[in-house]
């Protein structure tokens, strides 16, 4: 086990499947020389080289559609997008060519891939340091999602989504980037299935579900909780296609509760999916409507970066409407 | 990085052409090509011909419900697919390259029940029309949005660069396409990495309705390489062997490592742009009539007959040959059935996830 933060694990995660797999590269703009803006791809220039780490012009969409070329020819690149708010350029890559070519071709090309990008607010970059679009990918058949919120889990995926055959958006909450440091195992080996949720806290009063940045403000909100003497069961979803449906409909089905995190906007975010499929499975079972706690319908503020932000409060009142009910 | 070909003159005023009006070679170097790679050249625009004509008639018979006329490209594009090396080179080809395809080596079984949409078609039914795809071949599928491809394009030229390969990737496109941010975005990292990847634009003057005045302020397309970083070329896309050989240069001096280039064939696209367009509101019939006078068909026939390669028995023989090959095609494909319902729910991912497996039931039950 070696202590780290989000971004070490990244960095060493990289390494190690640089390290045992010669076909994965990485590319994208200042990956290279200086190990990336966020030093997520730090020390792999000066180990691999520029023939497997590529500094690319600054263009998404040649990011993204080179990418899907080079994965057709035998290489597994994992490309990185510098802002999740700077994908749109090449937003038709993935959604019209990633997204359709094992489905087009009928499975004679497929785009074993992952779009790496630092997503979420709370980080004072206002609207366009600071977005969510995971709502936009999940919504797009033949792309996998991914959103982790610890270091452990961001290793543990993002060795899996490299090795996953299915093209990855791996989404990573960059506000947690340095703030929480863990044991990650040092296992070049040690992964995370792809679909699995966690259960970061068992409970038997409320359920209540995040994933990403938020997880941070919804344990905070079931430590509260807990000081007032109840029983919160927290779960962290961590991949948003496949989702875990089966951890989190087993959970409301026990409890009847729950309350949705997600600091993406609110109308038709993630969490409508979740709400949407709580309800059609389980509505005998439930004592209260599934509630959501949300980023507010406008773009991402500046000077009200932290308001926008479902703070553990918001999450509070919602917990105590749905025991109200 | 630019090493400029040393045959051909890059961003000339005229296009590039080798064969006259009459079928006379204007070149001041020596044809290389032997008997049988000149003929089969020949036969490979005429079946492309025919294979247009073809699939006209399968949509208005109702058994494709889409045609995408190619008439009028055949010089650019078999002269492109005899540059390149099949089964070796990659090819990202576009929706109007019929005759490309099939010079290329694509069965016209697989060409036409992609067509059709039957259980023959490699691509499992999924796609609209004109949308083939070989991976054994390196043809990458054929997507509708517009210059999509070439990013890709790039890439797989990159990787092939980093293997040290000595692959070469060619991508096609029309006029139209160079608008596109993805067009600018790709040949701009081709460049800057030296790729060995030949842009290929058919300009036919059109896309859809919009004229070439109002697709761009450039003068041509081949000045855009400028741009660049590497050359371009101007050329005679209806003829055939100005097509041939200048794309020929351009591959090997991107097979030698000497980086990617832009190649503009100046072409005429008899048809409209699609069967849901009707090109007589925006293009006059003498303009039409004009370009057939300059059929690349024609000339290059011209050119055999000059040498006595080629004559009406010939011409007879091949039109029956290509007329039954293309028939049978078109009859193991109706064989062959409509796909199955079930076949709507693969391939989205590598394995059909529980939520889709779900909505399967829900469907067929």
């Amino acid at each position: 086990m070696t202590t780290q933060t989000m971004v070490q694990a990244i960095a060493r995660t990289l390494d190690q499947e640089m390290g045992r797999d010669d076909s994965v590269i990485v590319l994208g703009e200042d990956v290279g020389k200086r190990g990336g803006v966020f030093l997520a791809t730090e020390k792999l220039f000066d180990k691999y080289g520029p023939d497997r780490v590529i500094d690319t012009p600054l263009s998404e969409a040649a990011i993204i559609g080179a990418a899907l070329g080079m994965a057709v020819n035998g290489l597994r690149p994992v490309a990185e997008i510098q802002f999740a708010d700077y994908v749109y350029p090449g937003f038709d890559q993935l959604v019209s060519q990633v997204a359709k070519l094992r489905y087009r071709s009928g499975g004679q090309f497929w785009a074993p891939l992952v779009v790496r990008m630092p997503a979420g607010g709370g980080v004072r970059g206002g609207h366009h340091h600071s977005q969510n679009p995971e709502t936009h990918f999940v919504h797009t058949a033949g792309l996998k999602v991914v959103y982790p919120s610890t270091p452990a889990d961001t290793a543990g995926l993002l060795r899996t989504a490299i090795r996953d055959d299915d093209p990855v958006v791996f989404l990573e909450p960059k506000r947690l980037y340095r703030v929480v440091k863990e044991p990650v195992p040092d296992d070049p080996q040690h992964s995370v299935p792809l679909g699995t949720s966690v259960t970061r806290q068992q409970g038997d009063d409320v359920v209540l579900v995040s994933y990403g940045g938020s997880m941070a403000e919804t344990l905070r909100a079931a430590e509260a909780l807990t000081q007032q003497g109840l029983s919160p069961h927290v779960i962290d979803m961590r991949s948003l296609m496949p989702w875990d449906s089966n951890a989190i409909l087993e959970a409301v089905a026990r409890i009847g509760r729950v309350v949705l995190v997600s600091e993406a906007p609110r109308s038709v975010g993630f969490m409508s999916e979740v709400s949407a499929t709580i309800t059609e499975e389980l509505l005998d079972q439930l004592l209260a409507p599934p509630l959501r706690v949300t980023g507010f319908d406008t773009p991402y503020p500046y000077a009200q970066d932290r308001e926008y932000l479902p703070s553990p409060n918001r999450i509070l009142k919602a917990v105590q409407r749905v025991l109200d009910y | 990085m630019i090493r400029e070909s040393q045959s051909f003159q890059s961003f000339t005023e005229e296009p590039i052409r080798l064969i006259g009006d009459a079928g006379e070679w204007l070149a001041p170097f020596e044809l290389d090509l032997s008997t049988d790679q000149l003929v089969t050249m020949y036969r490979h625009m005429l079946l492309g011909r025919l294979a247009d004509e073809r699939l006209s008639r399968l949509q208005r018979q109702g058994k494709s419900t889409f045609v995408a006329p190619s008439g009028g490209h055949e010089g650019a594009q078999v002269g492109i697919a005899h540059a390149m090396r099949p089964g070796h080179d990659w090819l990202y080809p576009y929706y109007r390259d019929v005759a490309l395809l099939l010079a290329f080596g694509l069965p016209p079984i697989e060409f036409i029940a992609q067509t059709m949409g039957t259980r023959a078609d490699p691509n499992r039914g999924r796609q609209m029309p004109y949308h083939a795809g070989s991976r054994e071949r390196n043809v990458f599928t054929i997507a509708s949005p517009i210059a999509s491809h070439i990013p890709a394009a790039v890439g797989t030229a990159i990787s092939m660069k980093l293997k040290g390969s000595s692959q070469v990737t060619v991508v096609t496109f029309g006029d139209g396409a160079t608008s596109e941010g993805d067009w600018h975005a790709g040949i701009n990292f081709a460049g800057a990495q030296g790729a060995p990847v030949i842009f290929a634009c058919q300009n036919n003057r059109y896309a859809i309705s919009v004229d070439f005045s109002h697709q761009t302020g450039s003068e041509n397309i081949a000045v855009k390489a400028h741009a660049y970083g590497m050359p371009g070329y101007y050329v005679d896309g209806m003829d055939v062997l100005a097509s041939y050989y200048v794309t020929r240069e351009a591959v090997q001096r991107a097979r030698d490592g000497f980086g990617p280039a832009l190649i503009e064939y100046l072409v005429y696209r008899y048809g409209g742009h699609s069967s849901a367009d009707d090109d007589s509101r925006y293009r006059p019939r003498q303009e039409v009539a004009a370009w057939r006078k300059r059929d690349p068909i024609d000339r290059f026939r011209r050119f055999l007959e000059k040498r006595s390669l080629w004559d009406d028995k010939q011409e007879a023989a091949a039109n029956a040959e290509f007329g039954e090959m293309l028939a049978s095609a078109v009859r193991e494909s109706e064989e062959s059935g409509t796909v199955p319902l079930e076949w709507m729910f693969d391939d989205v991912y590598a394995e059909l996830p529980e939520h889709l497996r779900r909505q399967r039931d829900e469907l067929i039950g």
